[in-house]
């Protein structure tokens, strides 16, 4: 049992030790929050990929959508913001019930309209000005609060949060995974006719997938605003939160549970340290570079290079 | 308000008419294939950028630039041909994932060489306006037009009447067969993305002539190459023509009835709309449902 949960008990250990190494250092800790961030919508991502089968390239969509849904609510309707948080997931849910006609279509299809609702939404956002303030940004919502003595709002206080988020997220990751649901899912990546036929309403637990998967997105899209304290579309749609996770999840391993956080945290601080040193501008081009070279050499992940080569692998891994 | 909508109309023909040319590369490589190239709207857009080079550099007409944007596009189309031809695990995603790591790549590599700047055309001639009776266009756009028609009717005699265009519709019709038949797939696969290198480098020329380009263009334009595929239903170079004019039209209206920043956003609405009452298009029957 513990040398099952080796990969789990190590990430724990590490996220522990770091706030007591680097605690005093504000730009590193600044750095691993982002990270966490990046982390929980990749393992989102990874979520619709792995159990849903679905590609997509728009989870900017639900990012953005949950952070202005939560400052929105606490700004303007004075909702606290632990609730706010909530709230801001699941408007991202709720948005992406809009997408459930294109569950229906085939793979490259489904990925290519949610790329098209991404779009969408930055327009709304920039359009609807007297709601979010427009292009010129929105930036009077409350930071988040001090309960009981700990300051939520400060680096340390935002990073335990979101280590106790991620670690939710991914106990609920994994038990949605082993549950009947999830074994439904699995058939149905191997044969999706087959599995209709014994009955599965494929295309209704896949938009059960798609609706966790964005609200776990829209979640920490609500987390990163209250912590950064500003929005404006270009920056809370930005292409970055759909391209770093992808990033994040195949160098991970989107196949797997703790794959996709550890390789975000790492292509984060890779991102941040190393690319943005050699290229100030367009350091995008060397995630890019990465991105391709990941799936031609190791689609399943670095872990998976170096991993057990068993067969089934792909899906028993955990 | 009439002559407004006039010119709405006869500008969104014209900038259809390239919209075309781009989804009809998409098309092209997805009929061989079977697989979307994410990076196609950045492969149009490198093309664009060449006639800048050129335009900027020498002075001459941005069409000179043809042939140094075609012999990029078509490396560059044939090293993503390369690249996918070597995923053998979950191809259909999994190239999806590789072409839009490309397109990241492509993006941010002009992003590095130009700049992020939004240039455009300074050739007098082609921004010089014709009016016929109450409608104006640019002379840029009235070439792109016909450039593009010309190239989407060598496309249909190519598709029609060679022997690798016959091929391509073959193996997008039944790949088996094709090979059984004696066509080796991988040379007809080869084939339909140096014609997609071709149909980007047009595109690209033609839109840095009648509009304005930056670096971060592409995904817009692969989404809207995607929508007029979607929207058109059916590979056919006509419906796909129809559906391209039909969205540089609904866009123009758009812009002259409503307001600028809502030019995107119409065509995904017409989008969503399609993919929910007409799944299999406006013209076509193909089934894209999973």
């Amino acid at each position: 049992m513990v040398v099952k949960n080796l990969p789990g008990i190590l990430l724990a250990l590490a996220a522990c030790l770091i706030p007591l190494v680097y605690g005093g250092n504000g730009y590193i800790m600044g750095l691993m929050v982002s990270g966490l961030i990046v982390a929980g919508v990749a393992l989102a991502w990874a979520l619709l990929g792995n159990l849903g089968g679905m590609v997509s390239f728009g989870h900017a969509a639900f990012f953005g959508v949950g952070a202005y849904a939560s400052a929105l609510l606490s700004a303007k309707a004075g909702l606290p913001v632990p609730l706010s948080l909530l709230a801001g997931g699941a408007v991202a849910a709720l948005s992406s019930l809009a997408m459930l006609p294109a569950l229906r279509l085939s793979g490259p299809y489904f990925a290519l309209a949610i790329l098209a609702y991404a779009h969408i939404f930055k327009i709304l956002a920039t359009e609807l000005s007297w709601l979010t303030g427009g292009s010129a940004g929105f930036a009077r919502f409350p930071v988040l609060p001090t309960i009981a003595g700990i300051d939520f709002s400060s680096r340390i206080g935002s990073y335990w949060l979101l280590v106790v988020m991620v670690g939710l997220c991914l106990l609920a990751y994994r038990a949605v995974k082993a549950s009947h649901v999830g074994t439904a899912l699995r058939a149905m990546a191997e044969s999706e006719d087959a599995t209709r036929v014994v009955g599965v309403n494929a295309t209704l637990l896949k938009a059960w997938m798609l609706l966790l998967s964005a609200f776990i997105t829209g979640l920490f899209g609500a987390m990163n605003a209250h912590i950064i304290n500003f929005l404006e579309p270009d920056y809370a749609f930005s292409g970055t939160w759909s391209v770093l996770p992808i990033i994040a999840a195949i160098f991970g391993g989107y196949r797997t549970i703790l794959g996709p956080v550890a390789g975000a945290v790492a292509i984060y601080l890779f991102d941040q340290l190393v690319a943005k040193a050699i290229l100030p501008v367009g350091h995008q081009i060397i995630l890019g570079v990465l991105l391709a070279g990941m799936i031609l050499i190791a689609p399943n992940g670095l872990f998976g290079l170096f991993g057990k080569k068993k067969t089934g692998a792909a899906h028993a891994a955990a | 308000m009439l002559e407004l909508s006039q010119q709405a109309i006869f500008s969104g023909l014209l900038v259809g008419s390239v919209y075309a040319l781009v989804a009809l590369g998409i098309a092209l490589t997805f009929g061989a294939m079977k697989i979307i190239n994410l990076a196609h709207g950045e492969l149009v857009l490198l093309a664009a950028y060449m006639a800048y080079f050129i335009e900027s550099r020498t002075g001459w007409n941005p069409y000179a630039a043809i042939p140094l944007a075609f012999a990029i596009t078509a490396v560059v189309s044939i090293a993503v041909y390369l690249l996918i031809d070597r995923i053998k695990l979950h191809r259909e995603l999994n190239s999806l994932i590789l072409t839009f790591a490309i397109g990241i790549i492509l993006t941010n590599g002009i992003l590095l060489v130009f700049a992020s700047d939004v240039r455009s055309t300074n050739s007098p001639v082609l921004q010089d306006a014709l009016s016929f009776h109450t409608v104006y266009a640019m002379k840029g756009e009235l070439t792109a037009f016909v450039v593009s028609l010309a190239v989407m009717s060598a496309l249909w005699w190519w598709l029609k009447l060679s022997w690798y265009g016959r091929a391509v519709r073959a193996v997008s019709s039944n790949r088996d067969a094709a090979m059984l038949m004696g066509i080796d797939p991988r040379r007809v696969e080869l084939a339909a993305f140096l014609v997609a290198g071709i149909l980007a480098s047009v595109a690209g020329v033609a839109l840095f002539t009648m509009s304005v380009v930056q670096p971060a263009l592409g995904p817009a334009l692969t989404v809207k190459a995607f929508v007029v595929t979607v929207l058109a239903g059916v590979g056919s170079i006509p419906g796909v023509f129809c559906a391209a004019l039909l969205l540089g039209v609904t866009e123009a209206m758009t812009v002259t009835l409503a307001s600028s920043a809502l030019q995107e956003l119409v065509g995904m609405v017409l989008f969503l709309l399609v993919l929910f009452f007409m799944p299999n298009g406006l013209f076509g029957a193909r089934a894209r449902r999973g």
